[in-house]
């Protein structure tokens, strides 16, 4: 029996990898039973939860508990395939150390900042929490209240959070960690293009000629989307793979043309690609003349630190102006570009000549297809929205934009970050489907939407991520609740801003987590929570793509989904207790109520019985709450981009398909934006559409090479970039759960040139000490392996809670997004 | 499900994977992939795609021959696509 059911499992598994690669096997013995056990395993989709590729993985439940998973061969992302993260998926919830009870720092039975750990009740968590959020409300007003969510929230939690902030509170400081992730890519989506998100979509991989990597690292950051690209690459020998790097990682394996230059000069390379079109004569004038704009950006913005830092005394136009432009012709623009010959070009970055002539002629050729792909190198920069306009104007100065195989294309980090963070918009300047807190007729939308009281929502922008932990430390934010992320270990310079926030005794800060993570024991209570298939949720990837899972299994007792914490928590408080008089005025009907009732129970998230909800199903949080919640929350939020090209199909769908792209427009997706015949919002005639911009036009930018916050001086001599691996997925404070993901890469290295460790003296494995002017950190040498760095700069991963590479960067942002350069700044290193 | 991978288990794991390989790296590839105990290569396509198994008694065993696998220069990505634990001990 036991061989028998042994080669029936087999059989499925090989039958699942060959129909994915395409080949055929012979025919094994697969049918020797047919009324066993291993029939009742219950087989349910939900996406994967880590990176932003957003692939669809089958998981085999049986008796409650995850006990098989294979990539869903139905699934136009992943086509059956899955990444050694994916593989180990189902294995993230069962890490021994699951947090099942919420635990406040107590002494003598009551709480204290300085005493221990100790478990409590849920009704006790509450209490404390509501009575810490009164107190902060009624000292100090709404912006003493904060909020940082997550690009791995679901779309529902992402939405009931904003909800709960920005009209419950009437605060706009919540913010999501994808704002150390994608923020300069809104930025230049919004600048660039007067809407969010790529144009293109996956289907451009196997359409390109030619792909060009800019600070990203597809290997081992997406495996999927790097599989389907060697495949292309693999299968169509004409195609071509450049890759640019400030070190040579593992993606350099299958580049024809792999650049390592010089830190922040990405920009000049950039523009001497513009440069290299023009003089060439390879401009599509036809398309430049009927679908684009000339602008000239300011320049001299300073780098986003605290105002007094000498850079920002520095800086002339780091104020309100530092976003802003002027119109300028074709030829002016030409004449900017002009000074970035091939020779200055590569002079500054390092990167010789004919290789940067290789790279400008794959954008140049009006024959090569061409994509464009970047993640945290463009956007982790003092001038990542500079950067993203860049590349948009090398593809709108040539139309290879918006056509299959032509894409200038933005990958996500995280499972949500498009779906939560961008296209719910749980950005402290945000609100749903691309409208902001600042102008006055999205406020009354929303307004509108929520059937709440003119003024609600406050027009004021929040704090931001960094200028949140900048607030806790100056005592400004007072309650503040961490979800669905680990920012301690994940923002820069915490040294001096993070963890002296969270330990201000002027402070009450709650981390919900399913893991004691860093910034959980940084904080003053942790709630237990739920994850992935312990719940029900949506996510949206970096294609546009909108998927839905069901919840598959129960949390452990005692954890509780965010969405659950987030919607009960809202009970503790009466109206009368958080709004003005002169607000409840206008509408007196509120009077009495919670803010439960008013956000979520009798607005139109509340309308969908628990009927609908198949019989057979989990569903933890409506069944508890009495309506099916999540339904009633997309649904909800789903009527903001309605008619404003950001449709979503009805929610019920989501459930029957393997995600579809919006706009998703008369039940269908949308493959190619801003392209007429493929994307129902461009006007007939227009060929393309930029309908983002009120006149159908792209805006091509005119914006310079300017240095970073920080280079190497003769004491911080080295330059040092941080990231991540493959094994681990951002902070590991989930895959470091995983004991082979956890062997396989168990401890941060930094890893540096051979020649820069001989000339310190040190061997590789040697312990060290990373140095710089905010703090230091040790670690072992590592010289060889899979990133090898250039002479003068330094690498090291940031997944390692007990060696945190954070202690030491700098917090320099980009002023327009926001977002933190983590990926240079100036250190030294010694033996230790 | 087991972490020790000492520790003997009732459990049996079966996997299957695609690799990925140059052509003219094949042939050193799917050596490589037979020294692997426990693994098993069902087919291989003139591409340089190879459907293999890794079999062993718990999700570490398997994470080791995968990550013995990965280091293979020759090998571009290796993609798992199947994983299910099978408690023989029921």
């Amino acid at each position: 029996m036991t061989i028998n059911r042994r080669e029936f499992i087999k059989a499925n598994a090989v039958a699942a990898a060959a129909a994915v690669a395409g080949v055929s096997v012979p025919a094994m013995a697969s049918n020797f039973i047919t009324s066993s056990d291993l029939t009742k395993l219950k087989w349910d989709k939900a996406p994967c939860r880590f990176c932003g590729t957003g692939c669809s993985v089958n998981v085999g439940v049986m008796d409650g508990k995850v006990v098989a998973t294979h990539g869903d061969i139905k699934s136009p992302v992943n086509k059956g395939l899955n990444c050694v993260k994916g593989y180990f998926l189902s294995k993230i919830m069962y890490g021994k150390d699951r947090l099942t009870t919420p635990l406040l720092r107590m002494t003598n039975g009551k709480y204290d900042k300085e005493g221990e750990f100790t478990p409590i009740t849920w009704e006790q968590a509450f209490n404390v929490m509501a009575e810490k959020a009164k107190d902060a409300l009624q000292k100090n007003g709404p912006e003493a209240l904060g909020m940082f969510g997550s690009g791995q929230w679901t779309v529902q939690e992402g939405y009931a959070a904003v909800k709960l902030m920005k009209a419950g509170f009437r605060t706009n400081n919540i913010d999501p960690n994808a704002r150390h992730c994608m923020a300069s890519a809104v930025g230049g989506f919004m600048r660039t293009f007067g809407i969010d998100e790529p144009m293109g979509c996956y289907d451009d991989l196997e359409a390109a000629d030619a792909f060009v990597l800019w600070g990203s690292n597809m290997a081992e950051m997406h495996p999927i989307l790097w599989t389907r690209l060697t495949d292309r690459r693999l299968s169509a020998p004409h195609v071509k793979v450049a890759v640019l790097s400030t070190f040579e990682h593992r993606s350099f394996d299958l580049a024809d043309n792999g650049m390592v230059f010089t830190p922040q000069t990405d920009l000049a390379i950039l523009n001497y690609i513009a440069n290299y079109i023009i003089e060439t004569g390879r401009v599509n004038k036809d398309f430049v003349n009927k679908h684009t704009n000339f602008k000239l950006g300011e320049t001299d913005i300073g780098y986003g630190l605290r105002p007094e830092h000498p850079l920002e005394q520095k800086a002339k136009n780091n104020g309100k102006t530092a976003g802003s432009s002027t119109s300028i012709s074709f030829d002016e623009y030409a004449k900017f570009v002009s000074t970035y010959t091939a020779e200055y070009t590569a002079k500054l970055s390092g990167v010789p000549e004919h290789k940067l002539k290789a790279l400008a002629e794959l954008y140049a050729d009006p024959k090569i297809k061409v994509t464009s792909f970047w993640t945290m190198g463009f956007n982790q920069h003092t001038r990542g929205v500079w950067a993203n306009n860049l590349v948009y104007n090398i593809h709108l100065l040539t139309g290879k934009i918006s056509t299959p195989g032509n894409s200038p294309f933005s990958l996500t980090g995280q499972p949500s970050a498009c779906g939560t963070a961008r296209e719910v918009g749980t950005f402290s300047h945000r609100l749903p489907a691309d409208m902001v807190v600042a102008n006055p007729k999205h406020r009354a939308t929303a307004e509108k939407i929520w059937n709440l009281p003119e003024g609600t929502v406050p027009a004021k922008p929040g704090y931001h991520a960094a200028l949140q932990n900048r607030m806790l430390k100056d005592g400004k934010l007072n309650f503040y609740w961490v979800q669905c992320n680990n920012n301690m270990q994940a923002a820069a310079n915490i040294n001096e801003e993070g963890y002296p926030g969270y330990r201000n005794p002027k402070n009450f800060i709650v981390v919900s987590d399913p893991y004691p993570t860093v910034t959980a024991q940084a904080a003053d209570l942790i709630l237990p929570a739920a994850m992935w298939v312990e719940k029900e949720g949506v996510y949206g990837n970096a294609e546009r793509r909108t998927q839905s899972w069901y919840q598959m299994v129960e949390a452990p007792e005692g954890a509780k989904s965010d969405l659950w914490q987030l919607v009960e928590f809202s009970k503790r408080f009466n109206i009368e207790e958080v709004w003005s008089e002169e607000l409840i005025a206008k509408k007196p009907e509120v009077r009495g109520k919670t803010l439960f009732d008013v956000l979520y129970k009798e607005s139109s998230v509340g309308k969908f019985s628990l009927d609908e909800i198949p019989e057979d199903r989990l569903n933890h949080e409506s069944r508890e709450f009495g309506f099916y919640i999540q339904k009633g929350l997309f649904e909800e939020y789903a009527s903001f981009g309605r008619g404003h090209a950001h449709d979503l199909a009805p929610y019920d769908r989501y459930h029957q398909e393997r995600g579809l792209r919006w706009p998703v427009v008369d039940g269908k997706e949308t493959q190619w934006r801003f392209k007429e015949g493929t994307d129902p919002y461009a006007k007939a005639g227009s060929g393309w559409d930029f309908y983002g911009h009120k006149d159908g036009r792209a805006v091509i930018f005119a914006l310079p090479y300017e240095p970073p916050a920080e280079s190497p001086d003769e004491e911080y001599d080295l330059w040092l970039s941080t990231g991540r691996v493959l094994e681990h997925w951002h902070s590991g404070s989930m895959t470091q759960r995983v004991p082979e993901l956890y062997k396989a890469m168990p401890d941060a290295l930094v890893y540096m040139h051979p020649d820069d460790a001989k000339a310190r003296n040190m061997r590789r494995g040697d312990l060290v000490k990373l140095i710089s002017r905010r703090g230091e950190v040790q670690t072992r040498v590592e010289t060889r392996g899979r990133n090898k760095p250039p002479k003068g700069l330094v690498y090291m991963p940031w997944f390692d809670a007990s060696r945190l590479v954070n202690k030491v960067t700098l917090d320099a942002t980009d002023p327009l997004s926001k977002q933190t350069d983590f990926k240079k700044c100036a250190i030294k290193i010694v033996k230790v | 499900m087991t972490d020790n991978i000492n520790t003997p288990t009732d459990e049996y794991h079966v996997a299957s994977l695609v690799a990925y390989c140059m052509q003219d790296q094949i042939g050193e590839v799917t050596q490589a992939i037979n020294a692997i105990e426990g693994a098993e290569i069902h087919a291989t396509s003139v591409e340089g795609k190879i459907v293999l198994t890794l079999e062993g008694e718990s999700h570490k065993t398997i994470g080791k021959k995968m990550d013995q696998l990965r280091i293979h220069q020759g090998l571009i990505n290796l993609s798992p696509v199947y994983h299910q634990v099978l408690d023989e001990g029921q």
